[in-house]
């Protein structure tokens, strides 16, 4: 079965859509792996749908620009996700957006001016299949629980130094049901399971490192600043490093790259808490 | 397009902030945004920095810069056809672009010059005069 629209599709439904203005939902699978970044996958998405329809599906939104990511709350097995995007301004060259996604009526995400640089649609996926999505999706919907996980990131040749920096290599599999769907005629590692493995690195350094190593267990709180500056091919070794800029006992604050042999993929700002205090 | 000249006071007026935009969005260090540094040659930024850079603008000055102006601007009054020949720019197109962007070493506009490469010249006060004339299309 192909994995298109089902194995990196982060919108159920579409349940409202006025002005810049968009809400739809997406139910968290029990038992598959959705790491938090994937709740702004989710928003993006469906800012993505409204923004490709308004252009005809001519162009679509390629990873980009986040100016912060604020996570409130982690996602839990079985949850559904209740989501808003708000459209600043959409054309052939870019979407702008702000959204946020909620778990219960509490506010889980947050995702502040965004910027998804706007790229022709044939090379990415069928535009008469991608219609067709998304009216299914402001239909009755796409079939719940479809998403079957995406896994953990492999980090390797881990290099610390704690207290100040970590550094992996990240082995980008050269093949994985994401791909067939993020996208279909051309797949691209996705930028939110790249922050994903930066996150992960943070979390670990920050634990590394005094006076966090003593707060118990960490998470992300903030993704910040965050720019994608080129498309990550499956099979890719990334160089992926994160740099202690301050530290205390309530909270880190990294400076996080990857680099794909002297390119510079992509570039963020990430903060790390104990849990809790988020 | 007849246009009022842009003074040096005009520009040192909006450098500053603007040169503080391009080190945000770059990620570069302050000093090394001179009024005189090519964005892509000398402060290795891409086409997604353009992007942010536009954006940041915009909301820095509170103005409005629309999509591709800037091209459209460097080309001016002249047709495409005339700005260049085959992708590269005709010799009528780089005189244009001496003339309006001043502010690059004439050295860097030579022929053959891309036009897709156009971006390529653009300093960090080719973005000052962005602003400002976004500043005075908004006060009409």
């Amino acid at each position: 079965m192909s994995g298109r629209f089902r194995s990196f599709s982060f919108v159920d439904r579409i349940t409202r859509r006025e002005g810049g203005r968009v809400e739809g939902h997406f139910g968290v699978p029990l038992g598959a792996h959705f790491p938090a970044s994937l709740m702004a996958e989710a928003v993006g998405q469906l800012a993505a749908w409204s923004a490709m329809a308004q252009l005809d599906f001519a162009h679509r939104p390629v990873a980009g620009l986040a100016n912060a990511v604020h996570y409130h709350a982690l996602p839990q097995p079985g949850c559904t996700l209740q989501l808003q995007a708000d459209i600043e301004r959409c054309d052939a060259e870019a979407v702008a957006y702000s959204g946020k996604a909620f778990v219960d009526g509490r506010l889980a995400l947050e995702l502040q001016d965004s910027v998804g640089p706007m790229l022709p649609m044939d090379e990415f996926d069928d535009p008469h299949a991608l219609r067709a999505d998304f009216h299914t999706l402001l239909g009755a919907g796409a079939a719940p629980g479809r998403f079957g996980g995406v896994p953990e990131p492999v980090l390797q040749d881990l290099q610390a130094v704690p207290g100040e920096r970590l550094s992996a290599v990240l082995q980008v599999p050269e093949a994985a049901p994401y791909f067939e769907d993020h996208f279909p005629r051309r797949p691209v590692f996705p930028g939110t399971l790249l922050m994903d493995a930066l996150a992960t690195l943070s979390l670990q350094l920050a634990q590394q490192s005094a006076p966090l190593a003593a707060a118990g267990p960490l998470v992300t709180q903030k993704v910040s600043q965050v720019k994608i500056r080129s498309f990550t091919a499956p099979g890719a070794q990334l160089q992926l490093e994160v740099v202690l800029q301050d530290i205390d006992a309530q909270r880190a604050r990294l400076k996080v790259s990857a680099r794909n042999d002297d390119k510079t993929v992509a570039t963020a700002r990430i903060e790390i808490t104990p849990r809790g205090a988020a | 397009m007849s246009e009022q000249a842009i003074s040096q006071a005009e520009i040192d007026a909006v450098f500053p902030k603007v040169a503080q935009i391009v080190s945000d969005a770059l990620g570069c260090e302050l000093d090394e945004v001179t009024p005189k540094a090519s964005l892509i040659q000398d402060l290795d930024a891409e086409s997604i920095d353009f992007l942010d850079l536009v954006f940041r603008l915009e909301k820095g000055f509170g103005v409005k810069i629309p999509r591709g102006k800037i091209v459209e601007d460097a080309r001016g009054p002249l047709p495409e056809a005339e700005f260049e020949s085959k992708g590269i720019v005709t010799e009528a197109g780089l005189a244009r672009l001496r003339d309006f962007l001043s502010e690059v070493p004439a050295d860097r506009i030579k022929t053959p010059l891309k036009a897709s490469e156009v971006p390529r010249l653009f300093t960090t006060e080719t973005f000052c005069k962005v602003v400002i004339r976004a500043q005075r299309a908004a006060q009409g």
